[in-house]
């Protein structure tokens, strides 16, 4: 096969907003072969049972640090680090220090939380000029102050770790050296935070990790600390800020769909299930395994050796599971979709972001019964290049 | 109907508890899943059915013993 005709992935955004065209076909093949951002070829599984079968399969090794795994970005490492062990037993014994803060329990007590800080952002974008950007306005100023809060990080830094976020999270939207500055500057603040709070314990989530490190060495090495505290903040603002905005854009493109809601806002939770499972986002680059031995599946073997991604985003385009895949159904029931991955790897935040997602979007469309676009549909644009590719902006009036 | 769990395997997804709270709870030290009714009311089968469905990690056993 000529290099010109593997598809390169991530796939485009288009339709804008909908599911990407590139998914309509994508599951006649049990596998298909993607050309990276780095320019590197990886295989994409594309089946809604495969997906969530190898998810659980101990054959595909969560470690890409290591020679011959495809690379993402030429410019950045992103999350592989050679000194975390992402998969068992290692893995599974730091993921349980952190699960105990994600219970349903925990995050129901912190919903209270979500609706005050909501509220209070949406009195100061009501009392500013219109339009205002639903990003910087409401969904990242409310992401960061919960899981800032959850964590014991100052909410003020943001201004400073979102740039250095930002790096961290590039494929290809900026060169190495500034990658590289953007991580050392986030690792040097994130080490600086874990000194104080060794100093001055909270109640918070970073205190009780530094409290677990600072007992018994075995159970949490101080980079796995670091490694941690980090990932946390990453995704526990950044995803859940792009899914919110890149959510309201397409309801609020979709009039009906926001009457759907109005007239009936005990559907806001299957709502936002069906907006995480259609506008996945980012891509399932974050998915990359490595395959340590031969993989059958239907007609297919997965080679050893292979750089493995497991397609969340076609997994939820799947007419075998999903009726009118590519349609939006609000009221849609038994929507088990892979967005936030599924085996011992589902994401940890899962709950959080659900329940920040529900509260802010019913918080919204409540406070601004003619909430619209303030542009046209089609200047909007996505981050391309970035890990997520959501909207850069979403300007709204009212 | 009886009610088990794997604990070992449990990630910790909460939806479990989210879509049966009669039924399963979860761990105050780890997270993980708690069995609260092993032995739930007819009313409580279809729920308790689709949380075993949703599971992820397939850590929720349910046997018919009606």
């Amino acid at each position: 096969m000529s290099l010109e005709a593997v598809p390169r992935y991530p796939f485009a955004w288009t339709p804008m907003f909908e599911m990407p065209e590139a998914l309509r076909d994508l599951r006649k093949e049990p596998v298909v072969e993607v050309r990276l951002p780095s320019g590197d070829q990886a295989l994409l599984v594309t089946r809604y049972k495969d997906v969530r079968a190898l998810f659980n399969d101990p054959r595909l090794s969560r470690n890409i640090a290591r020679p011959g795994v495809a690379r993402i970005s030429e410019s950045n490492e992103l999350f592989a680090d050679p000194e975390i062990d992402p998969d068992p037993p290692a893995h599974t014994r730091v993921r349980g220090l952190v699960t105990r803060a994600f219970t349903a329990r925990r995050i129901e007590g912190l919903r209270p939380v979500a609706w005050e800080i909501s509220d209070e952002l949406l009195d100061a974008m009501q009392a500013g000029p219109q339009p205002a950007d639903l990003n910087e306005a409401y969904a990242f100023p409310l992401t960061i102050r919960v899981i800032c809060y959850l964590l014991g990080i100052p909410a003020e830094d943001r201004e400073q770790f979102r740039v250095w976020v930002d790096g961290f999270l590039s494929v290809s939207k900026l060169p190495p050296e500034e990658v590289g500055r953007c991580r050392a500057n986030l690792w040097k603040y994130l080490g600086d935070l874990i000194e104080t709070k060794r100093r001055e314990p909270g109640e918070d989530l970073v205190s009780a990790l530094v409290r677990v490190r600072d007992e018994d060495n075995n159970k949490l090495s101080e980079h796995e600390l670091h490694f941690w505290v980090q990932s946390l903040l990453i995704a526990g603002y950044l995803t859940t800020a792009s899914q919110l905005v890149t959510s309201t854009a397409v309801l609020l493109n979709r009039p009906d769909l926001v009457s759907q809601i109005r007239a009936d806002y005990s559907i806001i939770g299957s709502a936002v299930e069906e907006l995480l499972r259609t506008q996945l986002m980012g891509s399932s680059i974050g998915t990359m395994r490595y395959a340590l031995e031969d993989i059958p599946l239907e007609g297919y073997v997965i080679p050893k050796g292979s750089s493995v991604m497991l397609s969340e985003e076609s997994a939820n385009a799947d007419e075998s599971v999903f009726v009118d895949p590519f349609g939006l159904d609000l009221r849609r029931k038994d929507n088990h979709h892979m967005t936030f991955g599924s085996g011992l790897h589902y994401c940890v935040g899962a709950a959080l972001a659900r329940m920040e997602l529900q509260v802010a979007m019913e918080a919204l469309l409540r406070r601004f019964p003619k909430l619209r676009l303030g542009v046209e549909p089609e200047q909007l644009r996505r981050d391309v290049g970035g890990f997520l590719e959501g909207f850069v902006a979403v300007p709204v009036i009212w | 109907m009886r009610v088990s769990v794997e604990r070992d395997g449990c990630a910790t997804s909460s939806l479990c508890v989210y879509t049966a709270p009669e039924v399963f709870d979860q761990d105050e030290d780890d997270g993980r899943v708690v069995v609260v009714d092993p032995a739930p009311p007819a009313e409580l089968y279809e729920r308790v059915r689709k949380a075993a469905r949703s599971c992820p990690t397939r850590s929720i056993r349910v046997r018919d013993t009606d």
